[in-house]
């Protein structure tokens, strides 16, 4: 109307309106506009944040070393030799042991002399050391062919500022001495006091001739009460001994006793130059490595009666030996040879090669060599990590199984190194140059053991015949070596999800397809809530009802489960046909409710078949017992490649008989009465399960010919929590979102598309499959993939029911143990900044981008599927 | 009111009938009753529909026109609480028979609709999807329905070099050609149109109208419209309905220039609808 009209017309009383935008209405639409604007930034900046926040704090698992502190000084009057070396974890002290029994004590960081002490022993001269893993004695072998052994100790207090006695010297800003003992200044005003003590014990003869002693290992375990110390000796004769001392405290008396016993030692060749001597930490093992680079291996666990149990080499022809070092758990051995190479060895089992203990020294790793030979490790109480130095005194902090460098140094001078010290915290390293060149490099790696290769790739760990992805975070002993391998993680959620969307994607899809397509909208205004209902359980009732309740169940009845699988598509199958035989008009009249009902029949009639069969299926096809043949031990692979192949050979059939066979049928057909078709209908359905049948037969005849055998595979040995249970509740929480997704893209294809393809007379399931589902399939697609994201985000479920063992393996009735289920368990006993936490905070990470990444292509394949819906 | 009594036997119905056909009757529409739940859409229908010609629709809006046509290939059994009365005889079988095939029915019977629908496919695709759905699946079979379907729909010339291109690239008349196309695909003795230019542009009704005109022979043409030139260009015979009957069937010359009804007249005069 034009305003001219308006006015002419006579106005309401009351009602004549103002027709300008009133400005509470703009401001509330500013208003709104705004508060949806910032609403969005805050969840773009929370997710964002998260991110960041889970890349923060996993970025230090790959950083290496930083240095913290550097001290270098001139060593007085450095010593030609030293026979052993010590520091304590603060690096306030080291100690020096010479070949004259007297032990220098030093600050570490100065080089301020304290007062030294002496080991005397009858006028003899050290000729050699050795010192225990734990840290805390020292053997010393003397030039009369005895062994002492000596106690060693940091000894540490701390005391209040007021207890500080007068009259010290000061070393530096922090430390003061009185000569013996050093007084650090540490937080609240109280001060730590440090003293190094060394007492010997009484010898022990070693050299039945009374050599010197050349080359010594030492190892004391167990507890004080009743400690066992192992001696391996060689003197300048050549002499290998063995002495086993016991020391046995009477607890009602209190004496000591003493007893040694005499190992003898299988010979070793004549001509030999014997190097190094090691011995292992639980004393099963000794080493005997030749300058060339020959290694002799006894195994000792039998104490009586030890065995020479191989001879190799660990060098190649023409290197001379320059140091072999056990690492902590002295299962791997660090040799480095007159190249500058560095090797890493350890023993497998390997029954093939006829070693005495059907095990075998193999070289794990290989280092990057250096420029000179490496002369010195030392080996950290720790973890795996080591220092080394060359000839020429360059130095590398390293991790022996991530292989990261996390210092090197090189000296002002190059000269040989007298001493390399690694810290007792491996947060320094000492180093002392034949020209009295001392330096201490303090400095942090908070998790030198972790790298991208331990992470993402193949790690060949201690003990384990070959590189492998191994998740293990904990383990029993002190000289366990965590295996964080996230690979059998992202696996397991893998196979979760794969597995329970096989189960659940068929069932949601035919679900959408039926209450979009083939149930009247009334109908399906009530079915598809109920089948949302399904989402609001929690999914932790899902994983304890899975684990505690169908996992039993499913373990009982694994062969009936698996003959349903059949049975479910050959029964609907057969009833379909036999509701051709309802006349016309009734099934016209009473079509939907009674085929419903008459489905739902059909399934107890299914499950009464299927436990009435499953005796005679088992016997038939699995000598009795499913379960034993799953184990390999029992039966071949055919059957169940017949039983699997079942739907590829249907399938097969399917197309064969549609292409050659059904247009002929198809101008009999019409000639026929309708009663005829069925029957007709019942006889090609026989022809082609017996097609079916027989091409399955074929393949699996052939395929278990060529030695093809699932067991191994996709199934193997049954456990009761296993995958299919996880598949079975985790699809149950997933085909609620799938089918919704799905319905509603299905529902979304416009009904005059329907129309034209029943116009033409396509029947309604044609219609469905030629013309709705190739029109929504983006949409589907993105309902799988939002299923998909859930699945392997699900933690609950797979917490529960997957039985969370961390393996990579395909078997569908094996357990998995799932990202988001190791998280959920790991986290809360995870030390705080530890390795351990960090590296579930990256599982986290790798966890939100998997699913970001399957969310991300699920949202834009349905934009792009909305975008084509609205133009259809 | 109407002017055929819907109780005349088949033999009678040719010597009443208002213009015959070379060949005869193709469809009877014999007192035609529909309801939708408890509203009755149709009362009491009887025509007969010639074989080879053009028969028009005509009526104003929501008498009940598209609702007869779908019934013509019971387009209409999915709806809820539909039920009808009286007979529709497709060469003297009743579609509404218990034991008539409805796919094959349709088969018999093109539809195309209102609003242009092919499918997203391929123009090749849509036209041959009437025999893909009966497993045709030889490569020289298929294309060469799609020619001559194209060609017999006035498409081919336009279309020929974008076989494999998706149809929902066609401009709405071309799609509505295609539409015919594929209904001309299935090989089918009737051609059901309703309202088939009334989302075209002047220019593509033309086009549409010059096509019905040259499939005029070929196919039993029946066709609903609410406009009244388009129904007297195109039609040989016009049923006029009002509220559910057809008050007037005829000649279209007669229906436009002397009807017989008062309502007919009215409404072919423009006086109301
Ligand atoms: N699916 C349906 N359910 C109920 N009533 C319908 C349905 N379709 C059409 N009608 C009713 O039937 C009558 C005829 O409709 P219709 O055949 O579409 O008319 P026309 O095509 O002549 O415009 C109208 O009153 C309409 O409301
Ligand atoms: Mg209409």
């Amino acid at each position: 109307m034009q305003q001219t009209t308006t006015e002419k017309t006579v106005p309401i009383p009351g009602l004549r309106r103002d027709k300008t935008v009133k400005k509470s209405v703009i401001w509330a639409d500013r208003l709104a506009d705004r508060i949806i604007t910032i609403g969005g930034i805050l969840v773009i900046v929370a997710v964002l944040g998260i991110l960041v926040f889970l890349t923060v704090e996993t970025l230090p698992l790959f950083r290496s070393g930083q240095t913290t502190g550097q001290f270098r000084y001139q060593l007085h009057d450095p010593p030609p030799v030293i026979l052993g070396a010590g520091m304590d974890e603060y690096h306030t002290l080291t100690y020096m042991l010479l070949p004259d029994g007297r032990i220098r004590v030093f600050h570490t960081r100065t080089g301020y002399e304290m007062n030294p002490l002496h080991i005397s022993a009858d006028g003899a001269a050290i000729t050699a050391s050795a010192d225990s893993m734990d840290q805390e004695s020292l053997a010393l072998g003397f030039s009369d062919g005895t062994i002492r052994i000596a106690a060693t100790s940091f000894d540490m207090s701390v005391i209040p500022e007021s207890d500080l006695p007068s009259g010290l010297t000061k070393i530096d800003d922090v430390d003061q001495t009185d000569g013996d003992t050093v007084f650090s200044r540490i937080t609240g005003d109280q001060y730590r006091l440090i003293r190094f003590r060394a007492t010997v014990e009484e010898p022990i003869p070693s050299s039945p001739t009374g050599q010197p002693i050349t080359n010594l290992a030492f190892q004391s375990s167990g507890e004080a009460e009743r400690q066992t110390r192992a001696l391996v000796s060689l003197d300048k004769s050549g002499y290998l001994s063995m002495n086993r001392v016991q020391e046995k405290v009477n607890l009602m008396t209190g004496i000591k006793k003493t007893e040694i016993e005499d190992i003898r030692l299988p010979p070793l060749p004549k001509d030999i130059r014997i190097s190094v001597i090691r011995l292992s930490e639980l004393v099963d093992t000794l080493l005997v490595a030749c300058e060339d680079g020959r290694l002799f291996r006894y195994n000792l666990q039998n104490t009586a009666t030890p065995v020479l149990a191989e001879t190799t080499r660990v060098l190649p022809a023409g290197q001379t030996l320059t140091v072999c070092e056990y690492l902590l758990g002295s299962q791997s051995l660090l040799v480095g040879g007159s190249d500058g190479s560095l090797n890493l060895f350890f023993t497998i089992i390997e029954p093939q090669m006829g070693t005495a203990d059907k095990r075998v020294m193999v070289k794990a790793r290989e280092f990057t060599p250096m420029t000179a030979p490496v002369v010195r490790i030392s080996a950290a109480t720790r973890g795996k990590t080591f220092a080394q130095s060359t000839t020429a005194g360059s130095i590398r902090v390293a991790h022996a199984t991530s292989q990261k460098t996390l210092l090197t140094m090189e000296p002002q001078t190059p000269s040989p190194p007298l001493a390399l010290l690694l810290a007792p915290r491996m947060d320094g390293v000492f180093y002392l140059s034949q020209s009295g060149e001392a330096s201490l490099v303090q400095f942090s790696t908070p998790h030198p053991e972790t790298s991208f290769q331990t992470l993402f790739q193949r790690v060949w760990y201690e003990g384990y015949t070959e590189p492998t992805f191994t998740w293990q975070s904990s383990g029993a002993s002190d000289s366990f070596e965590p295996k964080l391998s996230l690979i059998p993680l992202i696996f397991g959620s893998v196979k979760a999800a794969m597995y329970s969307l096989l189960f659940a994607v068929p069932i949601a899809l035919l679900a959408a397809i039926y209450t979009s397509e083939f149930v009247h909208p009334k109908i399906r205004d009530i079915l598809k809530p109920i089948m949302e209902i399904m989402a609001s359980l929690p999914s932790v009732v899902l994983g304890f009802v899975a684990a505690l309740v169908l996992a039993p169940v499913v373990e009982n009845w694994i062969a009936a489960i698996l003959l349903s699988f059949i049975l479910i598509p050959v029964i609907m199958l057969t009833g379909s046909l036999f509701w051709q035989f309802i006349p016309l008009h009734l099934t016209a009249r009473h079509g939907g409710i009674f085929r419903v009902i008459g489905a739902m029949l059909l399934l107890f009639v299914m499950a009464g078949i299927t436990i009435l069969l499953t005796p005679g299926f088992e016997a038939f096809f699995f000598q009795g017992d499913f379960k034993s043949w799953l184990t390999g031990n029992t039966g071949d692979a055919l059957p169940f490649l017949f039983l699997i192949l079942l739907p590829v050979s249907a399938l097969i059939t399917g197309l064969f008989y549609s292409r050659f066979v059904n247009t002929w049928l198809m101008t009999i057909y019409g000639r026929n009465s309708l009663l005829a078709a069925s029957v007709m209908d019942v006889g090609k359905w026989v022809f082609l399960s017996v097609m079916t049948m027989g091409v399955s037969f074929l393949m699996a005849r052939i395929m278990s010919r060529y030695g093809f055998d699932l067991r191994g595979s996709l199934v193997g040995t049954y456990v009761q929590r296993n995958t299919l249970v996880v598949g079975f509740a985790m699809g149950f929480a997933v085909i609620p979102i799938i089918y919704t997704i799905a319905e509603d893209a299905l529902n979304s294809v416009p009904n005059h598309l329907r129309a034209a393809s029943l116009g033409c007379g396509a029947t309604q399931w044609q219609t469905t499959i030629y013309v709705v589902l190739p029109a929504a399939l983006s949409g589907v697609f993105s309902a799988v993939m939002i299923g998909l994201g859930r699945a392997v985000g699900e933690t609950m479920i797979v917490v529960m029911a997957a039985g969370n063992t961390p393996l990579i393996d395909l078997n569908i009735f094996n357990g998995l143990r799932a990202l988001s289920a190791t998280i959920a368990v790991e986290l809360p006993e995870a030390v705080k900044d530890g390795t351990l936490y960090r590296v579930l905070f990256l599982s986290g990470l790798v966890l939100f981008a998997m699913t970001f990444v399957i969310n991300t292509v699920a949202e834009v394949v349905r934009l792009r599927f909305r975008k084509r819906a609205a133009q259809l | 009111m109407t002017e055929q009594p819907g109780t005349r036997t088949s033999m009678d119905r040719k010597m009443v009938h208002p213009q015959h056909g070379a060949e005869g009757t193709i469809l009877d529409i014999d007192n035609f009753c529909l309801w939708y739940g408890l509203k009755q859409a149709l009362f009491n229908n009887t025509i007969s529909v010639e074989k080879g010609l053009v028969t028009a629709l005509i009526g104003p809006s929501g008498c009940g026109k598209s609702t007869l046509l779908r019934s013509l290939n019971r387009m209409n059994d999915l709806i809820e609480g539909l039920h009808t009365s009286g007979e529709i005889r497709l060469d003297n079988q009743n579609i509404f028979d218990s034991h008539v095939d409805v796919i094959a029915l349709r088969k018999r019977m093109g539809m195309v609709f209102q609003k242009p629908n092919p499918f997203p496919m391929t123009i090749s695709d849509n036209v041959s999807y009437p025999l893909k759905i009966d497993g045709i699946r030889d490569r020289r079979i298929l294309s060469e329905t799609v020619e001559k379907s194209l060609q017999s729909a006035a498409l081919w010339d336009e279309v020929k070099d974008r076989l494999k291109d998706n149809a929902l690239g066609l401009s709405g008349g071309q799609q509505q050609r295609l539409c015919i196309a594929r209904a001309i695909a299935a090989d089918p003795e009737v051609l059901l149109m309703d309202e088939p230019c009334s989302a075209l542009d002047p220019m593509a009704t033309t086009k549409i109208e010059d096509l019905i005109n040259e499939l005029r022979g070929r196919y039993s043409i029946i066709i609903v419209t609410h406009n009244m030139q388009q129904a007297a260009r195109v039609s040989d015979n016009t049923a006029f309905m009002y509220l559910g009957k057809i008050i007037e069937y005829g000649k279209t010359d007669t229906i436009f220039t002397k009807p017989r009804s008062q309502q007919t007249q009215d409404y072919v005069t423009g006086r109301f609808g």
